[in-house]
């Protein structure tokens, strides 16, 4: 009887050692990328988004603690509108959100964690983040943000040699494209006739490699003004 | 003889006042979108890139003087052309509203050697339209906004090419341009033989681009038979240069179209004139 | 008789329904002064832009220099200065410039000193750099000679050269005709509607009227011949007539007004008439008289008028 009786306590307190609280893993992911005050690297941006033709190009970024964040290239780089630094400075403030968790799901081997980030403010850009989180490293491996102005932009991270930072070596974003629509000023290609029409795809993607993190060593605040 | 006389059609050329029209014009005109452009063409890019700031943003020097020259070559549909014909078209109808028609007609020149070494002549003005043209829009914009990749909007949607894979790419678009400028100079020297008055072909020729860009720009089933064939339709060929990847076998077409028009419009104006009495 | 330097033989020419020329024919000599001569609308400027090749004859055979201009425009025309109606010019481009021009595509070579001679020899040097546009009606005329002659072509075909000129310039442009082809041999043809411009240079003519050759010669014997035209204005018109009929009965034909009688006779026979009219008691008031060629030129341009 009483082995029984330790075999369900220890049970018991398995169970509330293996899973922290919704809200305890976001704190979680936040203070694992709060301890980043900056970093610079280098980009390679691939993107492909319909009725856009782009070669892949190289750029650099750079992040400050807290909102600063700059991408510079001299070639024209496509980003996606939302989905960089604006996740983490939603999430910093817990007052703004509430978090639910809503189920796992299976990624890249992982059992990821999903939890579902509603914004309690009416007025907030973000309205809603569905994160996949890595229950051990409390990283985020995928997310969802609907944003007022954007829609929603899927994004999946890869990460490597910063793992311990929480900063991705991959980033792939997948974003929802409406029927872009050509200015009619703008002659016609002479190739084409007007009952060649294409039909066009839903969604594009953009794909971020990530490499030459330099973390935590100084960046000028010089860099981020115009 | 052919030679010399190209060589006397050059010195009239170069005399006329009216020959330098199209170069202050192209300077003025340049010049002019070179300062909007300096001024606000930011909002020019955002007009661009209108239709996908909703989920995308544009990072890197997109306002550059590759684009600028971009925006300068799409002048070349109406207006460039109508300053080409302004001197083209009076080659052979000015000197026959003059008289010197009178008096060159009884030189021992055959009257296609006569009438090839106008056409050469206006080649060559056309040449150094082009060329000025080139250098004003690219040379004078890389140097005032800087190199950098090139996006351009067409009918498929947004292109950006890069930087490196630009200037060749130039380089065949202002040939190709030539070309085309060079089958409007030919099409108004034709008129020219068939008119005794300056003004005539000049217009004539206007009129015709003005027609056949209509014709061209209706997005109308009826059309896509005409439109082919259409000289101004090939006149915009270039701007295939700057797709990815270069679609080389319509390129190759709109070649051959314009080629077709050179030579059909000069064997047009040799038939005229060998067979016209020269009464003026 | 010296050769043939031109030769046009039943020359026809219609522009649409119009026939401008419909059988013209003349022969040119070495070393004539040759008169096309013709009221206005006659069809000489046309002849003559069939012979440089200006206009394509519908017929006819046209040889210079014993070519056939068709087959050898070129060799032809190389030796051939013309000035055909008024002389144009590039009027933006200075005299030197425009001959210069005409120059390179003479067929010969003409090197800068010899266009600054002929400048001079037409008398407008100090001008030669001056444009086109700011020349006189002269000068420009002296320039279209200086055309036609700086590669010293064997013939020289001049339409209506004095017209415009004041008395001055028209006696120059004759002195100079004479001069190209006395001392240097040249062969001219002169066009005109003057009969006595022709008369004063020319040695042998041709006639043409509505497209037509009329009449070729000699100058001195188509004009000078014996036969006049004579009108005698008297009283006594009828009677006149009468007494003529009767005494002079080689002349049937008269042109009678009503105070003047019109008709032809031998020079020799006019002071004749005029004892025997003044025995019959006719009174005659006037007398005129003109060459039978001249009336009839006369009066082909009355016609036209």
């Amino acid at each position: 009887m009483k082995y029984i009786f330790i075999i369900i306590i220890g049970l018991f307190s398995g169970a509330f050692y293996a899973q922290d609280s919704a809200q305890d893993l976001l704190n979680k992911v936040v203070e694992k990328t709060s301890l980043v005050n900056d970093y610079s690297a280098s980009v390679l941006i691939k993107p492909d988004v319909p009725m856009i033709k782009s070669l892949p190009v190289k750029a650099k970024i750079y992040f400050k603690k807290k909102d600063k964040f700059k991408v510079v290239s001299k070639s024209i780089a496509i980003l996606p509108k939302q989905g960089f630094t604006d996740v983490n400075i939603f999430l910093s403030n817990p007052k703004n959100y509430m978090v639910v968790e809503a189920g796992t799901k299976m990624i890249n081997n992982t059992n990821a964690r999903l939890l579902t980030v509603i914004a309690n403010e009416s007025s907030s850009e973000i309205i809603l983040a569905k994160l996949y989180v890595h229950p051990v490293h409390h990283v985020i491996l995928e997310s969802e943000i609907t944003t007022r102005s954007s829609g929603t932009v899927k994004v999946n991270y890869q990460y490597s040699t910063q793992l311990s930072y929480g900063l991705p070596s991959q980033i792939k974003f997948t974003v929802d494209v409406k029927e872009f629509k050509m200015p009619k000023s703008f002659s016609t290609n002479p190739h084409k006739s007007s009952t060649s029409k294409k039909k066009q795809r839903k969604t594009g993607t953009i794909v971020l490699t990530i490499t030459n993190y330099i973390v935590n060593k100084g960046v000028s605040d010089s860099i981020f003004q115009k | 003889m052919l030679l010399k006389n190209t060589y006397n059609e050059l010195i009239k050329i170069l005399a006329k006042p009216r020959s330098y029209i199209g170069f202050i014009a192209l300077t003025v005109l340049i010049g002019v979108i070179l300062l909007a452009m300096k001024a606000d063409g930011e909002s020019f890019i955002s007009f661009v890139t209108a239709s996908f700031e909703q989920t995308l943003s544009f990072n890197g020097l997109i306002l550059n003087g590759n684009l600028i020259a971009f925006i300068i070559l799409q002048m070349l549909i109406i207006h460039v052309p109508l300053l080409v014909a302004l001197v083209t078209g009076d080659l052979v109808s000015g000197e026959a509203a003059m008289g010197t028609l009178r008096m060159m007609g009884t030189k021992p020149i055959s009257r296609n050697s006569f009438l090839l070494s106008k056409f050469l002549a206006g080649a060559i003005y056309t040449f150094f339209l082009t060329v000025w043209l080139a250098f004003l829009s690219l040379i004078i914009g890389q140097y005032m906004f800087g190199t950098g990749d090139l996006i351009v909007l067409n009918s498929d949607g947004l292109v950006i090419i890069p930087e490196n894979d630009i200037m060749w790419r130039y380089g065949l678009a202002f040939c190709l341009a030539y070309l085309s400028l060079l089958s409007i100079a030919t099409m108004s020297i034709c008129f020219s033989v068939f008119s005794d008055n300056s003004i005539g072909p000049i217009v004539s020729t206007m009129a015709v681009i003005i027609l056949f860009t209509i014709i061209g720009s209706l997005d109308v089933s009826t059309f896509d038979y005409i439109q082919p064939f259409l000289i101004t339709t090939h006149m915009a060929s270039w701007r295939s240069l700057f797709e990815i990847p270069v679609p080389y076998d319509a390129i190759t077409d709109s070649i051959i179209i314009l080629l077709i028009h050179i030579i059909g419009f000069t064997l047009l104006a040799l038939w005229r004139f060998n067979k016209k009495d020269i009464n003026t | 008789m010296s050769e043939i330097v031109v030769s046009v033989k039943n020359l026809k020419k219609s522009f649409k329904d119009f026939k401008a020329l419909k059988d013209v024919s003349f022969s040119v000599y070495k070393n004539d002064v040759f008169g096309f001569l013709g009221p206005n609308g006659a069809g000489k400027s046309t002849s003559l832009r069939c012979m440089l090749s200006l206009i394509d004859s519908d017929d006819g055979q046209i040889e210079i220099f014993g070519k056939s201009l068709r087959k050898n425009r070129f060799d032809v025309l190389s030796n051939i200065g013309s000035i055909i109606e008024k002389p144009d010019f590039y009027k933006y481009l200075s005299a030197f410039k425009n001959l210069e021009i005409m120059a390179r595509i003479s067929g010969r070579q003409v090197s800068k000193s010899e266009i600054e001679d002929i400048i001079h020899f037409v008398g407008l040097k100090g001008r030669e750099y001056s444009k086109f546009k700011t020349y006189s009606h002269g000068m420009k005329q002296r320039l279209g000679i200086a055309q036609a002659l700086m590669h010293n072509p064997d013939l020289i075909i001049l339409d209506e050269p004095t017209t415009g000129l004041d008395p001055q310039g028209i006696v120059d442009i004759r002195e100079l005709i004479l001069k190209l082809s006395k001392e240097q041999g040249k062969t001219v043809i002169l066009s005109s509607h003057q009969l006595s411009e022709i008369e004063m240079i020319a040695n042998r003519m041709v006639i043409i009227n509505k497209g037509k050759s009329i009449i070729e010669g000699d100058v001195n014997e188509l004009l000078n011949s014996s036969q006049m035209m004579v009108k005698f204005s008297c009283e006594e018109p009828e009677r006149f007539c009468d007494v003529m009929s009767k005494e002079f009965s080689n002349i049937s034909e008269f042109n009678v007004t009503a105070s003047e009688i019109e008709f032809e006779i031998n020079r020799e026979e006019i002071s004749e008439i005029n004892a025997f009219m003044v025995n019959q008691k006719i009174k005659i008031s006037g007398i005129e008289h003109k060459r039978k060629l001249e009336d009839y030129f006369i009066k082909m341009i009355q016609n036209e008028d």
